[in-house]
C-alpha cells in the first residue's frame, strides 16, 4: 500500500485530505505540526509528501529544503499547499524542488487525482 | 464512554469531515470558474459554462436558453449534444418557463412519463435550472441524460443549480458592461451625425473610414481591446471639425492658407474636446495624431513608432476615403489610382506595415471596388 505523508496545521484541511486518501486505499500519516516532521518523515519514508506552506515554527519550504538537501530523503516528491497569490514565492519554492503546487482553494478530488497520478508514474 | 458511543461519534466525525470535503470541492469550484468567467463577454461565459457543465456533470446535452428582449420567447443560446439550434420556447405552461418562473432547479428522471414531455425533446433524465442575475432574469440551463447512463442525484441538481448562480452574476455584469458599450458607441455615432448633418458632403466619411480602419486592424492581427479603440477613435477623429466655419468646410473651390491651417488645426481642436473623457488617453493621443506622416514632416513632427498606431492606421484609411469619394475640392479617382498613390506614400506619408495590411485587404476582397 503506498504511503502519504501530510502536514498541515489546520485540523480540518488535514482531517479532509487524509479521508480522502484513505478512501482511495492509500496509507496517511498525518501530523498537525511541522516540528519534528522531517525526524518522522525519516522513520516512516512515505511515497509522497503533501506540505502546507504557512505553519508556524517551521514553514513547508523549510522542510523541503532540508528534504531536497538529504540524498537519502530528496527522492520523495513534495507537494506543497499554497494560498492565493503567492505565485512570486512560488518562484522561491522551485529552487527549493518542490514537484508540485497546489494552490488552495483546491478540489479534494483534483488532489486525489495528481497524488494517483505521481504514485502510479513511480510504480512503472 | 461506552465503547457504542465512540463508535458513534467516530461514524459522525467522518460523515462531518466527507461533508466538508464536498463543501470544499465546491468551493474550490466556484474559485476556478470565477477566475475563468472573470472578464469574459456573455458569449465566452456562455460557451465555458456549456463545456464546464458537460465536463463537471458529464451530460449527453447541454444547452443554454436565453430570453429574449420581449419577456416572451426562450432562445437557444449555446448549446452541446442532441438539440436543434434554433429551438426557441414561447411563454407557456412548460419546464422551461415553470423553472424561470419559480426560480428553482427542477430535476425530472422520466421526462417522458411526465406531465412535462415535450414533442422535441427525447432525453429520459433532465434537470432545468434558472439564469437569474440580481436585476433580471436572464433564461434557464438544460442538461439531460447522463454519458454513462446513471440517473441525476441530487448533487448533481445542487451542482447546476450553483453554476447557474455564479455564471448568472457574470453574464449580468457582461450584458451590463456590453449595454454600456453600446450605449457609448451609439452616442458617439450620433454625436458625428450631427457633425456630418452640417456639411452634406462629408455624409458617410467617418462610418466609411471606421470600417475600412478595422478593415486594416483585422489583417494586422491586432486584438480585440485594440479594435474597439480603433473604432471610438475613427469614429470621432473628424469631430475637432466641429468649430471649422460651415462654409469653409463645404468650400467647392480652393482653400486659402488660412483657412487650410483652420481646417489642419482639427486633430488638436478634437484633442483639447474630447480632453474630459479621463479614460480616453489613447484614443484622444490616436486622434490628435492622425495627420502626422511616418516621415517625420506631417502636424506635430512625429515619425515612426513615435506616432500611435491607431493614428497611422486612420491615416492610411482617411486618406483612401478622400480619394475614392466624392468630394467638392477632388474628384474621385480610380480605385486603382488611390491605392497607387498610397502604395506611392509608403514609407514618406503612411507606415510601410500599415499601407501592407491596407493592400493585402483590398487585393484579397476590395470591398469598395465598384
Amino acid at each position: 500500500m503506498p504511503k502519504v505523508m501530510v502536514i498541515d496545521d489546520e485540523p480540518f484541511i488535514l482531517m479532509m485530505i487524509e479521508d480522502k486518501l484513505k478512501r482511495a486505499g492509500i496509507d496517511v500519516v498525518a501530523l498537525r505540526e511541522s516540528v519534528g516532521a522531517v525526524e518522522r518523515i525519516r522513520q516512516e519514508r512515505p511515497d509522497l509528501i503533501i506540505l502546507d506552506w504557512m505553519m508556524p515554527e517551521i514553514s513547508g519550504i523549510e522542510i523541503c529544503k532540508t528534504l531536497k538537501s538529504d540524498p537519502e530523503l530528496s527522492d520523495i516528491p513534495v507537494f506543497m499547499l499554497t494560498a492565493k497569490g503567492q505565485e512570486d514565492d512560488e518562484k522561491l519554492g522551485l529552487k527549493c524542488g518542490v514537484d508540485r503546487y497546489i494552490t488552495k482553494p483546491f478540489s479534494p478530488r483534483g488532489l486525489l487525482e495528481v497524488v494517483l497520478e505521481n504514485l502510479r508514474g513511480r510504480e512503472a | 464512554m461506552k465503547i457504542s458511543e465512540v463508535e458513534r461519534l467516530k461514524e459522525d466525525l467522518q460523515a462531518t469531515v466527507k461533508e466538508l470535503s464536498d463543501s470544499y470541492e465546491e468551493l474550490s469550484l466556484l474559485y476556478r470558474l470565477s477566475e475563468e468567467f472573470s472578464g469574459l463577454t456573455v458569449d465566452e461565459i456562455c460557451k465555458t459554462l456549456i463545456r464546464e457543465i458537460k465536463s463537471l456533470i458529464q451530460v449527453k446535452t447541454s444547452v443554454i436558453l436565453f430570453l429574449d428582449d420581449n419577456h416572451k420567447v426562450l432562445r437557444t443560446k449555446e448549446f452541446l449534444g442532441q438539440w436543434a439550434g434554433g429551438t426557441e420556447i414561447k411563454k407557456g405552461d412548460n419546464i422551461f418557463w415553470h423553472v424561470l418562473e419559480k426560480g428553482k432547479p427542477l430535476a425530472i428522471c422520466d421526462f417522458q412519463g411526465s406531465k412535462w414531455r415535450l414533442s422535441y425533446i427525447k432525453n429520459s433524465a433532465v434537470i432545468v435550472a434558472p439564469l437569474r442575475g440580481k436585476r433580471q432574469d436572464i433564461g434557464v440551463v438544460f442538461i439531460a441524460d447522463k454519458e454513462d447512463g446513471q440517473e441525476f442525484y441530487s448533487g448533481d441538481v445542487k451542482l447546476l443549480n450553483t453554476i447557474a448562480f455564479l455564471a448568472s452574476l457574470f453574464i449580468e455584469n457582461a450584458l451590463l458592461t456590453e449595454e454600456i458599450q453600446s450605449f457609448l458607441i451609439g452616442t458617439i455615432r450620433s454625436f458625428v451625425k450631427a457633425l456630418e448633418a452640417t456639411s452634406m458632403w462629408t455624409a458617410g466619411h467617418t462610418e466609411r473610414v471606421t470600417s475600412y480602419a478595422l478593415e486594416i486592424a483585422r489583417r494586422l492581427e491586432l486584438d480585440a481591446p485594440f479594435m474597439e479603440k480603433l473604432r471610438i477613435c475613427s469614429l470621432l477623429h473628424d469631430i475637432g471639425k466641429i468649430t471649422v466655419p460651415r462654409d469653409i468646410l463645404n468650400k467647392v473651390d480652393g482653400l486659402d492658407a488660412q483657412e487650410r491651417e483652420e481646417i489642419m488645426r482639427h486633430p488638436i481642436v478634437a484633442a483639447e474636446i474630447l480632453s474630459e473623457l479621463k479614460g480616453f488617453v489613447d484614443i484622444i493621443e490616436g486622434i490628435k495624431y492622425h495627420h502626422e506622416h511616418y516621415d517625420g514632416t506631417g502636424l506635430h513632427g512625429l515619425r515612426g513608432e513615435e506616432i500611435p498606431l491607431l493614428s497611422r492606421i486612420i491615416a492610411v484609411a482617411d486618406a483612401f476615403d478622400a480619394m475614392t469619394s466624392n468630394r467638392p475640392y477632388r474628384q474621385k479617382k480610380a480605385l486603382l489610382e488611390a491605392m497607387d498613390e498610397i502604395k506611392a506614400q509608403s514609407g514618406k506619408q503612411f507606415d510601410p506595415e500599415v499601407v501592407r495590411a491596407f493592400l493585402c485587404w483590398m487585393e484579397k476582397s476590395a470591398p469598395v471596388a465598384r
